[in-house]
């Protein structure tokens, strides 16, 4: 991610609303740079950190656009792999060796009989290397000697762009104390990514999708925190995931003490570069998924399958059942769960979740390889389902005309 | 989701499990995102009534540390008294103690009575350096250090206000104890949130100048309500006395060779003669710099000038006549105990290898800091290099010669290492000699600083 002093300079106050100036991906001039830029790390490649960052200020010259440079410098530096170089011994270790036998003079003198090269070639020997294994050893451990060991992903112009803007929208958001967000699919990634990210949620249905709040632990006390923007801006590139949503963060301007909006939506050209769960968490998923449509696709039957279409909203966490059938006609709806793993955490998480939805119009499918007993499930509100290898599909359908509202 | 009724920390908060909206909890407490919830320095005072609640405690993850003083000193009666008076008010308020009054000691008794897992939290990096050196020599045991560059957790661990926020959001709970130093900075805003977010029912702050009321109020914090109220102040007179040495100081000019010189002399032309013709002192003052910064986003002459200014303070930084005086001083006074400040890290680092001697940036590790500053002390080192300028309040090593090399520092900050850089050894007179480039800018700002003497301080 980009440093704050990298976006700043790139933000406009336009009213209460703050923009970010984006670079254009087919503008020559950009291009132009970031054609350098990349071809400059290539040949870098096995060089040192602090050598890179001298070649881009080498690269940067007296040009005013020196602000971006660094920010396409620091986007190619960031995606690739910087190692420490190996010592004959830690340098920590090292530099204590060396030192305790110091200081040396620019000239030996009675005092001082050993020269520097004398004195390293003994500490050299004495550890089988050379002096200049010894020199290069001796601060290996500081950032700016980490060398260059893969240059990381095949940068274009255009893809290295892309993602510096990437880079800059989400970074506005350091300055965020809160982000809200409507959103109408991709529920699975949206929610996945909130937990890894730690951020705190409240949601609503909206409009056939969700109305989601996110903010921290601290935020109904302090309601001006900023703590958690770096936690908003690690989070954007999840919704990016979407097909369709907006998002409102209101953000600290840098320029004042006033509190402006942030706004973005699916509409933006931006791509995100995380991954997106799989079609099918698992093979009796996808396997049920199958035999439906072999059974009653095209619309030849009264149902229609969907996948994680809705979201049960429960207090502080969320459940996503697998499946929803949903009349053609009347459109009434079932909810479909799997329970196909056999982990005591797994199903005791999935069972404290089903239990606190209450829903009656659940089915809860269960694998008896799981050994999840009949007892175990007797205060499970929806319907439970036995099978031995595979689902019974017939059963299944009979259970959701039942039970579907 | 489980229906035991239990209190958790999160993130700096405390969470209420398996109890309802219906059910009436302590005021503190919100009703939030379907759960009970409150900041978690409430937490010393809901202690007691989880009991009563029927509500199982799960906040405290601290450990009792089985801890041994190898510190030796006899305490001074008033830090006996302080350390009575904050126990007596369980546990939990500030100390004031004048500057030089063992406030690091009173800490260090205070961690050895409660032997539970603490932290200390101090307000700069060469602080956090020097708490840490005195707790790992106290106690003799591994401290953790908590900042930008290294994150260890130990029982004990040193960090700053500025880092202590994410250690605090994801650990809190593992601390009983937590000390504040130089308390005098909590109403800040971001640094007062991590003493809400902090559960530790023990807190101590210690400081030398108490903030007036009005300076805890207007969006920001009270330490009062955050730590709790002074529980005692040492009046001033109860002190002894402390010399500082007397010394002289030597300056001594260099000439750029010749290279250097024709470099210097263009990039001034560049700098002074844009300096001169926007006029940026009169219209700016002492904030000629910032705008300076400010224009050359956007004004090509203005960059121009700024980079000339950003080479000619690395030219001077590391122009070969300083490396050569360095040299001759080395020699000069090669039985004494030294000490060598730079302007900046790379020619800090040059000089470590150019004469193999010990270097501290703020990219030094505590560890590595700690050992280079110990062995100096002991002799086993003669001489180290630092490009830091050791800031207030920070113990100095013992130096019979100085070399400050560079005049590009402002005056202040001139005067504290000349203040603070020599202690009395015995009846020697300790020396500083600051090397500075003729005709050149450097030259200019040396004559501008008046010398003065700091002969004692009493305390």
């Amino acid at each position: 991610m980009l440093t704050a002093d990298l976006i700043r300079p790139r933000l406009r106050v336009r009213g209460d609303t703050l923009h970010v100036e984006l670079l254009s991906p087919e503008n020559r001039h950009w291009q132009a740079s970031a054609t350098d830029l990349i071809d400059l790390f290539q040949k870098l490649s096995g060089h040192t950190s602090g050598e890179w960052e001298t070649a881009v200020e080498q690269l940067e010259g007296e040009r005013l656009d020196y602000v971006v440079l660094r920010g396409l410098a620091k986007v190619l530096s960031d995606g690739a792999t910087w190692v420490t170089r190996s010592s004959p011994l830690p340098p920590a270790d090292l530099r204590r060796l060396v030192f305790g036998r110091g200081p040396v003079l620019d000239e030996a003198d009675l005092f001082h009989p050993q020269s520097r090269a004398m004195l390293l070639q003994d500490i050299a020997a004495e550890l089988g290397t050379d002096i200049i294994t010894l020199e290069r050893s001796l601060f290996a451990d500081l950032a700016s000697e980490s060398v260059l060991a893969e240059v990381g992903p095949a940068w274009t112009p255009e893809s290295l762009i892309t993602r510096y803007n990437l880079e800059l929208t989400r970074g506005v958001l350091y300055w965020a104390r809160l982000m809200e967000v409507e959103i109408y699919d991709g529920y699975q990634d949206f929610w996945r990514y909130l937990k890894l990210f730690k951020l705190m949620f409240e949601a609503k249905p909206y409009q056939g999708g969700y109305g989601v709040t996110l903010d921290g632990p601290i935020s109904p006390f302090v309601s001006t925190t900023t703590r958690y923007g770096r936690q908003f801006a690690a989070f954007l590139p999840a919704l990016l995931l979407g097909e369709r949503w907006q998002m409102r963060a209101t953000v600290k301007s840098p320029f004042s003490d006033d509190w402006l909006r942030y706004e973005l939506n699916s509409t933006s050209p931006l791509t995100s570069h995380f991954k997106r769960s799989g079609e099918f968490d698992s093979r009796m998923e996808a396997d049920f998924a199958a035999e439906f449509i072999e059974k009653f696709g095209e619309g030849r039957g009264q149902w229609q399958l969907s996948r994680e279409d809705e979201v049960l909203l429960l207090e502080d966490t969320v459940m996503i059942p697998d499946f929803a059938f949903t009349h053609q006609k009347d459109g009434r709806r079932a909810l479909l769960e799997i329970m196909g793993f056999w982990h005591p955490d797994y199903l005791r998480r999935k069972l404290a979740k089903v239990r606190a939805a209450g829903r009656s119009d659940l089915i809860l499918l269960v694998y008896e390889g799981v050994n999840l007993t009949a007892e175990q499930l007797t205060d499970v509100p929806g319907e439970v389902l036995y099978f031995k290898n595979k689902p019974v599909l017939k059963d299944v359908m009979a259970l959701v005309e039942r039970i579907a509202k | 989701m489980s229906h035991e009724r239990s209190l958790y920390f999160q993130g700096g908060t405390l969470v209420i499990n398996g109890v309802g909206a219906s059910e009436a909890m302590p005021e503190v407490f919100r009703w939030v995102k379907g759960h009970w919830r409150c900041e978690a320095y409430h937490y010393a005072r809901l202690r007691p009534m989880l009991t009563g609640l029927d509500i199982q405690d799960t906040v405290p993850r601290w450990q009792t540390i089985d801890l041994h003083l190898h510190d030796t000193r006899e305490p001074h009666e008033y830090q006996l008294a302080a350390l009575s008076a904050w126990e007596q008010a369980g546990q939990q308020g500030s100390i004031v103690l004048p500057t030089g009054a063992g406030k690091t000691f009173v800490a260090i008794h205070a961690i050895h009575n409660v032997k539970r897992s603490a932290l200390v939290v101090a307000p700069t990096l060469d602080l956090l350096h020097q708490w840490y050196a005195r707790l790992v020599n106290a106690f003799q045991m591994e401290v953790g250090v908590y900042y930008g560059a290294e994150k260890i957790v130990h029982p004990l661990t040193v960090t700053t206000y500025h880092s202590a926020g994410d250690l605090i959001a994801h650990q809190g709970n593992n601390f009983k104890l937590v000390i504040y130093d130089e308390v005098h900075h909590l109403p800040a805003p971001s640094w007062g949130e991590t003493a809400l977010m902090t559960p530790a029912p023990l807190r101590l702050g210690l400081t030398a100048t108490y903030p007036e009321a009005h300076e805890q109020s207007d969006g920001r914090w009270q330490i009062d309500e955050l730590i709790g109220p002074i529980v005692y102040e040492v009046p001033i007179n109860d002190l002894t006395g402390q010399q500082l040495a007397e010394y002289r100081t030597e300056r001594i000019r260099i000439d750029l060779t010749e290279p250097e010189r024709t470099a210097y002399e263009t990039d001034y032309a560049i700098y002074a003669g844009f300096f001169r013709a926007r006029n940026l002192r009169r219209t700016h003052g002492k904030n000629w710099l910032m705008e300076l910064m400010r224009l050359s986003a956007f004004d090509a002459e203005a960059r121009r000038a700024l980079l000339a200014r950003q080479r000619i303070l690395r030219l001077l930084a590391g122009a070969e006549g300083k490396f050569a005086i360095l040299d001759s001083l080395l020699r000069e006074y090669s039985h004494e105990q030294t000490l060598i400040f730079t302007e900046n890290n790379t020619v800090a680092y040059a000089i470590a290898r150019r004469h193999l001697i010990p270097v501290i940036t703020h990219e030094t590790s505590a560890d590595e800091r700690k050992h280079i500053l110990e062995a100096y002390q002991l002799g086993e080192y003669r001489a180290i290099v630092t490009s830091r300028v050791l800031n207030e309040g920070v113990d100095v090593p013992e130096a019979k010669v100085a070399i400050v090399l560079g005049g590009t520092a402002s005056a202040r900050e001139y005067i504290q290492r000349l203040g603070r850089v020599l202690r009395k050894v015995g009846n020697r007179q300790a020396v500083l000699f600051e090397v500075i480039a003729r005709q050149t800018t450097e030259e200019g700002k040396a004559q501008r600083r008046k010398p003065r003497r700091i002969a004692h301080a009493h305390r």
